[in-house]
């Protein structure tokens, strides 16, 4: 409802989304058309929207691409170490329960040197947030094959093409408990920012996988040249299926992205709150 | 509840921070009425930041804020025409 | 704890000193012979409202941390040689974002698993120089359990006053030996808590360092918009990659810590006047030495020993003030020698040993006959 004057909901998310970016550091690092620019704006909109006080809340970042995504919200924001975003949120999660806690990252810091923390912090289930984007490559360093490079994609560490098989994000972190897990592209403007809105709204270890462009230095090898190119490719191979398999969640090269809410589960108890049992027990 | 009337065809315009643009022309691309076309303009850093090119009646924005939402540099800001 | 006498290992009086220090947050990974500590921790951190988690790994545990000091929470890790190689690449990042941390590192026999049940002093150097780039840290290193128990509240202090990484050293002797221990009443000591904000949210700039070098630090929380990034970093703590911003803040860095050096710097001297030899030792190596120079003291030798307690800055002053020949006697093949050699105007002379036991009072007082005049 409009009345005249008046400023929409839409006009005001937009004014609220700046208030959140330090807009002195911009224009960003990322390059033209990368995907990352696009998921922090999403984040920012169910953000707003879910009415969480950004003074509550922190987002924290590894490094790489998508690590540079906490130096651009203005909200109490880490860039940490490569691969560490997970372990360095929980440590404040876990100190300080009534905060919200977003970790923003990338698919190499995350799942390749991060791996272990990735797996063990969804095994606790910590109560956190994981927004994972994945561009199928490391693109800071170079554009090198990476843990989600697709078998056959070529990268400048796979010239021949890639001999590696790529993780499964979902069904990883659903195999680990995890009670909210979901894919997305950037492609999927409102479908993503919905589904950070919700999970927002959730608790315990949350994944929203983004798949992500980095025309720059992964489409350029694959065929893809341009921004647009690789959210075309995003567009026409993209299909929802809620219920899908996790064979069917498989990422092949070039090949079908299958996205949607693949686990939405309540009520599993949060590693912070067994702990509150814990303080109980040790003060009886 | 008894159906409202049609709403009014709802219009807007977009403003455009031409320094934060890099160039991808997701928002020419995907904007719906096409009213966002790439200038022949060069912003400080190389690149064609887009502009406003209406065609009324029927070519005009439609404050859908999509370009809003497909930008990656936050250089757009979709305003409502009231 | 209640104030009386307790018979403890050095890893519960450091587990035990850091509560008393005001520690209520842990985050750590097992390993020999640091793992009493944590076990420690785990029973008593939840009895008094604190937080014990075990992490996946030491990577994990000094991030989590990290994390939780910016919280304004008062934080230690502990761990041993082969934890702190893991850790150092986060130490270097608390050094960087200036983030007050505690890390207890049991020396055990290295390299690699080397000796993991027997005493060695392979790390002291590592504690200094771990992670990459130019940077000072505090490394304190008792030798006993009542010195462990009571220098844990200067470990704590330190970390909190001047913003930087701690690392406690104790050793698999000193870990393991259980000793009577004074615990004193709670007000008996001074618990110092890191500076704290004077301008509100959008006026404090996150690195704006005082006068003395140090930045007041916000919590997450408080609606000060805090970052804090490993790269080279401004005083607003945005990155800023330039030589210029490199230059000041690193300088900054290393001046917070060495400008305050003589603040940090405990030393013990025994009957170190009028002799003709020092021993340098450190940490349970030292108390041998002090046998061997009461004993050569008898012989008429004119010994004495140098403990330094601070490693970390190095305090170089009291090696320069005594002109005297000395003997460095360390469990690995010569660390803290060469800094001793860096600053003795006499013959330096190490005495080392390879790791898993200690110096035997008679290999020093061996080692000390040589210089009866």
């Amino acid at each position: 409802m409009i009345s005249a004057g008046k400023k929409s909901t839409m006009e005001l998310l937009r004014e609220e989304v700046e208030s959140l970016l330090r807009i002195d550091r911009l224009p960003h690092v990322w390059c033209p058309g990368c995907g990352i620019g696009i998921t922090l704006n999403a984040f920012l909109r169910a953000l707003i929207r879910a009415k969480i006080d950004p003074n509550k809340t922190v987002v924290v970042s590894g490094i790489g691409c998508t690590g540079r995504a906490a130096g651009y919200v203005n909200m109490d924001s880490f860039h940490t170490t490569h691969g560490r975003a997970i372990p360095f949120a929980v440590g404040i999660k876990f100190a300080r329960p009534e905060l919200n806690v977003v970790v923003f990252s990338g698919d190499g810091d995350l799942f390749a040197i991060g791996g272990n923390h990735f797996v063990n912090a969804a095994r606790r289930n910590h109560d956190i947030l994981v927004i994972a984007v994945n561009n199928f490559t490391y693109g800071m360093t170079g554009g090198q094959h990476g843990p989600t490079t697709p078998t056959g994609a070529y990268t400048t560490t796979t010239p021949y093409g890639n001999p590696d098989r790529p993780f499964n994000i979902p069904h990883l972190a659903i195999s680990l408990g995890a009670p909210y897990v979901a894919r997305w592209t950037t492609y999927h403007l409102m479908q993503l920012q919905n589904s950070i809105y919700t999970a927002l709204h959730r608790k315990g270890f949350r994944v929203i996988e983004v798949i992500s462009q980095c025309p720059t230095v992964y489409g350029r090898r694959n065929e893809m040249k341009s921004p647009l190119e690789m959210m075309e490719y995003f567009r026409k191979f993209s299909v929802r299926k809620d219920d899908a398999t996790f064979d069917e969640m498989e990422l092949t090269y070039n090949g079908r992205i299958v996205v949607g809410v693949f686990r939405d589960v309540q009520g599993i108890p949060t590693y912070e709150e067994r702990y509150n049992d814990i303080i109980r027990r040790a003060q009886k | 509840m008894p159906q409202k009337n049609a709403p009014p065809k709802k219009r807007g315009t977009v403003k455009i921070m031409e320094e934060r643009c890099k160039g991808c022309w997701y928002c020419v691309n995907y904007c719906p009425t096409k009213v966002l076309v790439v200038s022949p303009r060069l912003n400080s850093k190389g690149y064609h930041p887009p502009e406003l090119k209406e065609e009324p009646p029927d070519k005009v924005c439609i404050a859908c804020h999509l370009c809003e939402l497909f930008c990656p540099d936050f250089a757009l800001v979709v305003e409502e025409l009231k | 704890m209640k104030p009386g006498y307790y018979f403890w290992s050095g890893d519960i009086a450091a587990a035990e000193g850091a509560i008393f220090a005001g520690c209520r947050f842990y985050a750590g990974y097992p390993i020999t012979p640091s793992s009493e500590i944590a076990e420690r921790m785990a029973l008593r951190l939840p009895q008094v409202g604190g937080k014990f988690i075990e992490m996946e790994d030491e990577i994990g545990s000094i991030a989590a941390i990290i994390g939780a000091s910016w919280t304004g929470e008062k934080v230690m890790t502990a761990t041993s040689g082969p934890g702190i190689s893991l850790m150092n690449e986060n130490i270097g990042l608390a050094a960087m974002t200036e983030v007050p941390i505690v890390i207890v590192n049991a020396m055990r026999g290295a390299p690699s698993t080397g000796l993991p049940t027997l005493v060695g002093q392979g790390d002291l150097m590592q504690a200094k120089w771990g992670s990459h780039g130019s940077y000072e840290i505090i490394s304190l290193y008792p030798d006993s359990v009542q010195e462990t128990f009571d220098l844990m509240v200067d470990a704590f202090n330190y970390a909190e006053k001047y913003r930087v990484p701690v690392l406690f050293l104790i050793d698999g002797m000193l870990a393991h030996m259980y000793e009577k221990i004074y615990v004193p009443p709670e007000d008996a000591v001074e618990r110092i808590e890191r500076k704290r904000p004077t301008k509100p949210p959008g006026e404090q700039l996150i690195y704006e360092p005082d006068e003395d070098l140090i930045p007041p630090m916000p919590r997450i929380g408080e609606g000060y918009k805090i970052h804090a990034s490993g790269l080279t970093h401004n005083e607003k703590g945005y990155p800023e990659l330039t030589p210029q911003a490199q230059e000041r803040l690193i300088r900054r860095l290393n001046d917070k810590i060495r400008k305050h050096a003589e603040e940090i710097w405990k030393v013990e001297e025994y009957r170190t006047d009028n002799a003709d030899v020092i021993v340098v030792a450190m940490g349970s190596n030292a108390r041998a030495v002090r046998t061997a120079v009461d004993e050569a003291r008898k012989e008429g030798i004119k010994a004495g020993l140098l403990r330094p307690i601070t490693i970390w800055p190095f305090p170089y002053k009291y090696i320069e003030k005594y002109a005297v020949d000395y003997i460095v006697a360390e469990i690995n093949y010569g660390q803290i020698y060469h800094k001793v050699k860096e600053y003795a105007s006499g013959n330096v002379e190490l005495l080392p040993k390879m790791g898993g036991e200690l110096h035997t009072p008679q290999e020093i007082l061996h080692a000390l006959r040589r210089y009866k005049k």
